[in-house]
Formats: structure tokens, C-alpha cells, sequence
């Protein structure tokens, strides 16, 4: 169906104009973001080489201006890593875009669902039972959804469930996810087990090769396209249960299939790198704050503007010391100030206006 | 300074050289461990229980048995199992561990009641965060030296406290003079070694799911500039962390080696690696796993001493040569009073994994 139908089309046309501008402009942004990436790194390669090794894979000639180890870092180390910070980025990001129209909510992000601390949950035992690779991407996954499968039971009452009681369950279910990690941690080898949990669990992507990225993409692929797809029943969940309902489409099954999409994206995000936060919170109030609440527009720019933000933390967390500093670190330690600054202007020129 | 200070370190430096005739004596005795605190005993302690991890093998080096250690650390006991000493000693799998409060990722928390139903004589505890860790156990009234890790002069200090508190000063000395004597000796054949002839060493305690190294301030990196190489991760923020597969290559070792720590461990960790496979040290096969014996040989320990022959034999192959295990034998017959087989020194050595390597012919039974 056709929401601007609906609406006064002016207005909505208006802002697409413009939303469209700023798309154009995050996707550049994301392009940008990507390319620095890949030419940057602790070993020096010319960004020329980095391009040219880039392009002789698809189109062999060149001018072969490099070494095979250059090329193994380029190909087999920072691509991969790109790529699928620029897919976590997005996901992430859509899906908090999502679920606070959903709720109405902005406090909401995929962790309130508990999916990601379900999903910590599994990738904490994996390590602890020795797992790694495939076991501690599949356990995370699994428990991702176990967390969503229980939140559904816990608020399911008389075949409906309403938003505050979904929330109130996914705090619940977070919360015991939580513990279980706690207690995983708790009867971890603080030699070898913990420091390796502990780690996984601060968020990084320095483990990152192309098969963690092959088993990653489908589910945050199919989560991202999904979200793309509704992003037109979103702006009409936004509106509220009744409303929603009087426009003819089923709230429940509706609210739900964005529910499993999320989790299929935070699932796949946790499960290769931890947890890695702040970006479906803040991303999705900045793209807000530039593009407007019309979530045609708002959910591919948070997805655009997500995929930048994480790529260029993953650069600095990259470049910045011969250590690796923690994703989840970063994110949150540029991400605070950036949104404060963020939600300073808006409450200001609000008052103000 | 007080009277009565200097008269305590008189007394104390008194008991060490006293304490260096040999036989355990009944008078009483004053330590001072690292963090200058004294610790007054009745007797040479007996009955010792052991947190930090790698000196719980050192109460059982300077007794040559396990029956003053009380109870220790649950990874230290594993380790204990894993290595050699739970062969030489099976008591060793009696001694309790359950001395740990919030389990064993809670690290140093004492148990303080448990600790104080063994009766223990000593409780030689980790001092780095001191308020939270040793004072509940002096709260309580027990005994308590701490151990604070660091470079050799710690690990040494650290010995001196276990063997002193022990009344086993004859075996103290033993250990430092080797320790004195293999130190010479790597430098002697290392003498004129000019920087360029260093090899790169990177070493990492972990490497799933990331490379962990170590920095400037950690033991491995003042053995690996005692063995004549240089630590690749000395500019390392924090002494430690998590380091890029891209990183590494940067950095492109002469020789990679590999932790004890984690279990399963391979040298095929590298070999196998796609990227990690074409730097230096895998293109030379100069990738090693470091060997365990009573104790681990990377961290301080009473075996040191074979870890720096060991690691300066691999660094410079032309230069150094000694006899590792006859060193094995000779060293485990004075510091634990046993004789392990050939078998035994293969398993301590790596041997059929570390074979792959480079020069590590020097090491097999002749």
C-alpha cells in the first residue's frame, strides 16, 4: 500500500526531495569511509597498490606493483573486515531505526530485546566449552533467537502482546541472558577462558576472514533487505496498535516479523563480533535528526550512516596503537559525545524557537 | 629510622644468612616480602597455601615434595597436572583449591575461611591490588606475604621470600647461583652481538580468538632481550593486548613464539594461517611452542633459567649450545629430587610438535 496516499502529499514529498539528498550523501559517506578503510592499516601499502590489488581481482592485468603479502592483507585481512563492519553498521542501525518506530520509543535498540544478551549467552559458553569459529557463531545465533522465542511466550497473553509488555519481558529475558554470561564468566579459567570471553564480549572485529563474513551476511543480509522491504509498515506501526489496526494490516504478525528480522541482524552481528553497542541507539536519533521521522527515508539513511560511523570506529580501533582498542569502547566513547552534542542542539533551537 | 627498625632488618638479614647453613631451625624468623611488609613466623613455615598461580610449583621446588603446600590455586593445580610435577608427585592431586572466593575468575579473592580452617603457617597471596586480596587475610589474623609480578629482580625477590620463609636458604642459594650462572653464561656466548644480528621475537600467550602480546614491563619480553632478540611488542600500550593479524605482519618476526597457556595450542596455527603463513618467522619455520616442565617456562619461575637457555639456543643456533637435557635431568634431580625419563623430556620440550622448527634437531635425544 501506498502510505503518501494517505497523507498530505506535499509535506511527504518534500521531505523525500530532501531525505533522498541526505541519502545520497551517507552513501557517499559510506563509500568514503570504506576506501579509507581499506588503503589504512598498520602496515604501510600505497593506496594506489591497495587499489590496484583490488581491482586485479576481478580484472586481472595491472601493473603488479606489489607483493603477495600485500596482497594477503589487503584481500584476506582488511576487506573482510570492512565489509562486515559495514554490514553490522547498517543492520544494526536499521534495526534500532525500526524497533524505536515500533515502540514509539527512542530508548529502544536491538538490545532490548534481550537478543543480544542471548546471543553474548551463547557465544560465552562456546568459548568457555572450548568452541570457536562455527560453534561460537552458531551457539550465539541460537541463543540470539532462543532470547526472542522467550520474550514472545512472556508476553504473549490471549494470543496478542502489547509493546510495554514485549519490552517489559525483553528486559527480563536481557537480564537473565545477562546473569548466565556473569556466571559463565564466574566459573571461567581466569588464565586462558575469561581473558578470551571477556575480550569477545568488549566487541572486536581482528578475528574477522572471510568465512566469519560468508556465515554472518545471510542473516544480516535477509535482515537488512526485510527491513527495507517494511520499511512503508513501519511508518504505519509507528502510529500505534489502533490506528495501525484501522488501516488494515496485522499488528501482531507484522510486529513480530520485524522482531525476528532484528534478532536475525544482531545474531549475526554478535556472533562475529561481540557485542558491539552504542550503534543501534545513536545512529538511528542522529539520522532522526537529519532526515526526519518518515521511516521510507530514515531506515536506509540510519542503515548508510551506521555502516560509515562503524567502519570509520573499526579504522581507529585499526590504526591507532599496535593494540587493538575494543569496538564497544570506541562506540561508545565517540558515540556519547556525539549524541549529546545531538540532542543539545535540537532541545536548544527547540526552546528557543 | 628508629631503633627498633634497624634491630628488625639486623634480625632479618640475620635469618637469611642463618638460614643459609641449611637445616631447618626451630627459632623464629622475619621475612620482608615486596611490598615491605614484614612477616614474622615462629618456625620455618610447614603448612603454605599458595595463590599466585606460578609460585605454588616454587614452595614445592625449595621443599623438593608437595607436602608443605596446602592447597593452592585451582590453576596452578592444573598446570601442576598438565606439567611434569604431577607425575613426579601424585599427592599433588589431593591438595585442595577451594581457597578461591567467587570462583576462579574472581582471580586472588580469598576464601578467608576456608583458608583459615587449613591452619596454614603462610599464605602467600598476589599484592598487586592489595586492599582487596591481602588484607581480609591479615583481617583475620593470618599470616600473609605478597608476591607482586614483574621482571627478574621481582622474580627473584619473590623466591627469596618462599625460600626464606621455608627455612630452605640452601636451596634458595642453589637456584639464584644457576640463575646468576646461566645469565653469565647466555651473555658470554651472546658477548659482540650487534643490534642487527638480534632476531624480531614475537611472542603471544594467547592467540583464539585474537593474538594476544605482551609489552615493555612484562617477564617474556626481559627474556627475550637476555636470549639476544628483540620483542617485536615492547611499544605495546598498557604492557598487554590484543594485537591484528595485520599487525604481525607489520611487525614481520624473525621467530613467532607461542604461549603454554591455551590448550591445544599448535605451531600449525601459523603455518596454517593464510597470511600469517608468509611472514619471516613461518617462511623460515622458525615457529615454536614454549615448553612446560615443573612450571611453565615463560612466566618467573624456579626452571627459568632452562626457558633462557632454551629460548637463546633458538634465537642463535650458531652461538649457544648447551646441553638442555642434561640440564633437565641434572636441575630436576637437585630441585625436585627426580629423574625424568626421555620420554618425559620430550613431552616438556614439545618435541614432536616443535620438530617442524627450525634447529630443533639441537633438542632430540642423542
Amino acid at each position: 500500500m501506498d502510505l503518501s496516499a494517505a497523507t498530505p502529499a506535499t509535506g511527504i514529498w518534500r521531505r523525500l526531495e530532501g531525505g533522498g539528498l541526505w541519502l545520497a550523501v551517507f552513501a557517499f559517506l559510506l563509500l568514503a569511509a570504506m576506501l579509507a578503510g581499506i588503503c589504512m592499516g598498520r602496515l604501510s601499502i600505497a593506496p594506489a597498490a591497495v587499489l590496484d590489488i583490488i581491482m586485479t581481482q576481478w580484472w586481472p592485468g595491472g601493473s603488479h606493483d606489489w607483493t603477495k603479502l600485500q596482497e594477503s592483507i589487503v584481500v584476506l585481512v582488511r576487506a573482510p573486515r570492512i565489509v562486515i563492519a559495514a554490514l553490522s553498521g547498517i543492520g544494526m542501525a536499521m534495526a534500532g531505526a525500526a524497533l524505536q518506530g515500533l515502540f514509539r520509543n527512542p530508548l529502544v535498540s536491538p538490545d532490548i530485546l534481550g537478543i543480544t544478551a542471548g546471543a553474548a549467552f551463547g557465544g560465552a559458553l562456546a568459548i568457555l566449552l572450548g568452541g570457536s569459529g562455527m560453534v561460537l557463531i552458531g551457539l550465539a545465533f541460537a541463543l540470539g533467537i532462543a532470547a526472542l522465542v522467550l520474550v514472545g511466550l512472556l508476553s504473549r497473553v490471549d494470543g496478542r502482546s502489547d509493546t510495554m509488555t514485549v519490552v517489559l519481558a525483553g528486559i527480563v529475558v536481557g537480564a537473565m541472558f545477562t546473569a548466565f554470561v556473569s556466571l559463565v564468566q564466574f566459573v571461567a579459567d581466569p588464565d586462558s577462558t575469561l581473558p578470551a570471553i571477556v575480550g569477545w564480549l568488549m566487541g572486536s572485529f581482528a578475528a574477522t576472514t572471510w568465512t566469519r563474513v560468508a556465515i554472518a551476511t545471510p542473516p544480516i543480509l535477509i535482515g537488512i533487505l526485510g527491513l527495507l522491504m517494511l520499511r512503508f509498515r513501519v511508518n504505519i506501526l509507528s502510529l500505534g496498535e489502533d490506528e495501525a489496526q484501522s488501516f488494515g494490516i496485522s499488528v501482531q504478525r507484522e510486529r513480530w516479523i520485524i522482531f525476528l528480522l532484528s534478532t536475525l541482524i544482531a545474531g549475526g552481528v554478535v556472533s562475529v563480533a561481540g557485542i558491539v553497542g552504542w550503534v543501534g541507539l545513536v545512529i538511528p536519533h542522529a539520522a532522526r535528526l537529519l532526515v526526519g521521522p518518515d521511516h521510507r527515508i530514515l531506515i536506509p539513511a540510519a542503515g548508510l550512516l551506521g555502516g560509515a560511523y562503524l567502519v570509520m570506529i573499526d579504522t581507529v580501533a585499526r590504526n591507532a596503537t599496535a593494540a587493538e582498542i575494543p569496538l564497544g569502547v570506541l562506540t561508545a566513547a565517540i558515540g556519547a559525545p556525539v549524541f549529546a552534542i545531538l540532542l543539545r542542539r535540537v532541545y536548544v533551537s527547540g526552546i528557543r524557537a | 629510622m628508629t631503633f627498633q627498625a634497624s634491630a628488625r632488618i639486623a634480625l632479618s638479614a640475620a635469618c637469611i644468612f642463618a638460614g643459609a647453613a641449611g637445616a631447618a631451625h626451630a627459632d623464629p624468623l622475619t621475612v620482608t616480602d615486596v611490598t615491605g611488609r614484614e612477616i614474622k613466623l615462629e618456625k620455618p613455615a610447614e603448612r603454605i597455601i599458595v595463590l599466585p598461580v606460578p609460585w605454588a610449583s616454587t614452595v614445592v621446588a625449595m621443599d623438593g615434595g608437595t607436602d608443605k603446600l596446602v592447597a593452592m590455586h585451582p590453576e596452578a593445580k592444573l598446570a601442576m597436572e598438565e606439567g611434569i610435577l604431577g607425575t613426579f608427585f601424585p599427592g599433588t592431586k589431593n591438595i585442595p583449591t577451594d581457597i578461591i572466593a567467587g570462583g576462579e575468575s574472581r582471580g586472588f579473592i580469598p576464601n578467608v575461611e576456608a583458608i583459615a580452617a587449613l591452619r596454614p603457617d603462610l599464605v602467600i597471596q598476589w599484592g598487586g591490588r592489595k586492599d582487596d586480596v591481602v588484607t581480609p587475610l591479615t583481617n583475620a589474623g593470618i599470616t600473609t606475604a605478597a608476591i607482586v609480578y614483574g621482571k627478574e629482580d621481582l622474580a627473584r625477590k619473590n623466591m627469596t621470600l618462599i625460600g626464606t620463609a621455608m627455612g630452605r636458604t640452601d636451596k634458595l642459594d642453589m637456584l639464584l647461583k644457576w640463575r646468576d650462572d646461566t645469565t653469565k653464561a647466555i651473555g658470554e656466548k651472546l658477548a659482540g652481538l650487534t643490534p642487527a644480528e638480534k632476531p624480531k621475537v614475537a611472542y603471544f600467550f594467547y592467540t583464539t580468538p585474537d593474538f594476544q602480546a605482551e609489552g615493555e614491563g612484562s617477564y617474556m619480553g626481559w627474556e627475550i632481550d637476555l636470549a639476544g632478540g628483540t620483542n617485536v611488542s615492547t611499544g605495546l600500550d598498557g604492557g598487554w593486548g590484543t594485537v591484528s593479524i595485520e599487525q604481525i605482519v607489520a611487525w614481520d618476526p624473525d621467530v613467532i613464539l607461542l604461549g603454554s597457556f591455551e590448550p591445544g595450542l599448535s605451531v600449525n596455527r601459523i603455518y596454517d594461517d593464510p597470511v600469517l603463513s608468509q611472514t619471516k618467522a613461518a617462511k623460515a619455520k622458525r615457529v615454536y611452542k614454549v615448553p612446560v616442565g615443573g612450571a611453565r617456562w615463560e612466566p618467573a619461575s624456579q626452571e627459568s633459567p632452562l626457558g633462557w637457555m632454551w629460548l637463546a639456543q633458538i634465537l642463535h643456533p650458531d652461538r649457544v649450545d648447551f646441553d638442555i637435557r642434561g640440564q633437565i635431568v641434572e636441575m630436576y634431580q637437585k630441585i625436585y629430587g627426580q629423574q625424568p625419563t626421555p620420554a618425559q623430556i620430550d613431552a616438556i620440550l614439545h618435541l614432536p610438535m616443535n620438530s617442524s622448527g627450525a634447529n630443533y634437531g639441537q633438542f632430540a635425544a642423542k
